[in-house]
């Protein structure tokens, strides 16, 4: 705003004279407070004013005093302190009640997460753990056993006088091939299977050795997935001119069904 | 009757004091130490207030109301109300002398405003007289040769022009709002307040000098 334009205007006169509205009265304190060029003009005035009035000075009446004093009272007012000190007092205690309050429940708050994450990590661990330690049981039980048929499979062989026949797939299986162990003093007989057809899970297949051109049931075996695993047939066979393999019902034929040859390998 | 005025007006302040004088003459350090003393309603401090401005006071009473028995039944008023209301004066807002001016001034208006509303139908004629009154009493003040300081004040006070002073008067003493001033004298609104405006400025400019 204008400050001199206001200066100006009059109305800081009109204050000085005590002929301002209330309105003007409570703009004009309010100015004099921001700009200190109003403040100062209307101080300049009410000082102006002020020597005005002394020139009209007349010393009242000399008992007029005591009138006046007899009608004062001279108690100090009750109400200039108590109230004032204790509210700073008061409030900042309220305040740090609520801030220690809430400092502490942050911290417990802070404090539960933690745990709640802690505990979620050692789950996971304990989970990642147990499966790790499944595997590992697993992986060891599969190495037991392929120690055993390894063990197996080494001590037919260390047996003097055995014998390995590869038989071979026919057109039924091409890729066919498996080796058969076979120890004729001990009439031991095992096979390893290199790779035959999947079978259907009422199936399995079969050995067979032939002698003078009639088979012998040598026993079942499975194919199973993991190349090189020796499996022992529970059969003696003291004679073999060949080996073949058909397929047959779970459990085994006491016959070969000889449309489900699959793989011949001769002795030899 | 204007003589009378002047009469009673004789015993005339022996000095015309300034603030720096006041200063002096106080045994207070300063007007916050005394309002401090005032807020506690020390008596030694009312014992201060009373001695140093109720002349002033009084005064402006009188001219207000034109009636010693009167003036002084408001004089006390204004010091009850005054020693009562001392917690709403703020320094910030102005001086207290001021302050106390304001409390007299409106104590004596108020009567002076319920008096006319029972008593006066025309308050423009009885304005004109008062009006005149302060012209001519002022002027037999020139007379007076007891005070150098009030000499010098009332030679300040003459150089106003007549109109000048009779406007603040008519405000000051009569508490017109310049809207009734403006209805009184016949003027236009913007007129009353360039003139009193006018007026305050030469007043303020015989007193600074």
């Amino acid at each position: 705003m204008d400050v001199s334009e206001y200066i100006a205007s009059g109305t800081l006169e009109l204050y000085a004279l005590g002929a301002a509205s209330d309105q003007e009265r409570r703009e004009v304190e309010c100015l004099a407070s921001i700009y200190p060029e109003i403040r100062q003009e209307l101080d300049q005035l009410t000082e102006a004013m002020e020597r005005y009035a002394l020139v009209h000075s007349v010393d009242p009446p000399a008992d007029l005093k005591e009138a006046i004093m007899s009608k004062l009272s001279f108690e100090p007012a009750p109400v200039q302190e108590p109230i004032v000190k204790p509210m700073p007092v008061s409030r900042p205690t309220f305040q740090f009640t609520w801030v220690a309050a809430a400092s502490v429940g942050l911290i417990l708050l802070s404090f539960a997460l933690f745990l709640v994450n802690q505990l979620r990590e050692s789950q996971q661990v304990q989970t990642s753990l147990r499966s790790t330690n499944n595997s590992l049981q697993d992986e060891i039980r599969q190495l037991r056993d392929r120690q055993q048929s390894a063990d197996a499979a080494i001590a037919l062989l260390k047996q003097p006088g055995t014998r390995v026949i590869q038989v071979l797939g026919n057109d039924k299986a091409p890729n066919g091939r498996l080796a058969v162990y076979w120890n004729a003093q001990l009439k031991q007989v095992a096979v390893e299977v290199s790779s035959l057809p999947k079978l259907a899970e009422n199936q399995q297949y079969q050995l067979w050795s032939l002698v003078d051109g009639k088979p012998v049931d040598a026993g079942v075996f499975e194919n199973l997935p993991t190349n090189g695993q020796l499996q022992r047939t529970n059969r003696s066979i003291g004679a073999a001119d060949a080996f073949a393999v058909t397929i047959e019902r779970r459990g085994g034929s006491p016959t070969p069904t000889l449309t489900a040859l699959v793989a011949v390998g001769q002795v030899g | 009757m204007n003589f009378l005025y002047f009469q009673l007006s004789k015993p005339l302040r022996t000095s015309f004091y300034t603030t720096k004088s006041l200063k002096r003459t106080s045994p207070f350090v300063s007007e916050a130490v005394l309002i401090e003393k005032l807020n506690r309603r020390d008596e030694q401090a009312f014992h201060w207030l009373y001695d140093q401005y109720s002349p002033a006071l009084f005064g402006v009473i009188r001219k207000i109301v034109h009636d010693d028995e009167q003036a002084r039944d408001l004089l006390q008023d204004a010091f009850i109300k005054i020693w009562n209301n001392l917690d709403s004066y703020d320094a910030s807002k102005g001086r207290l002398f001021t302050w106390l001016l304001n409390v007299a001034r409106n104590t004596a208006i108020d009567n002076l405003r319920s008096a006319k509303a029972s008593s006066r139908p025309n308050p423009a004629n009885a304005i004109h007289t008062d009006a005149e009154n302060v012209y001519i009493v002022d002027r037999q003040h020139q007379t007076e040769p007891e005070n150098i300081d009030h000499i010098g004040m009332r030679e300040v006070v003459d150089k106003l022009r007549p109109e000048r002073k009779m406007l603040i008067d008519l405000v000051y003493f009569n508490g017109y709002t310049h809207e009734e001033a403006a209805e009184v004298l016949n003027l236009p609104l913007g007129t009353v307040k360039t003139r009193v405006r006018s007026a305050l400025q030469e007043l303020k400019q015989f007193f600074s000098r």
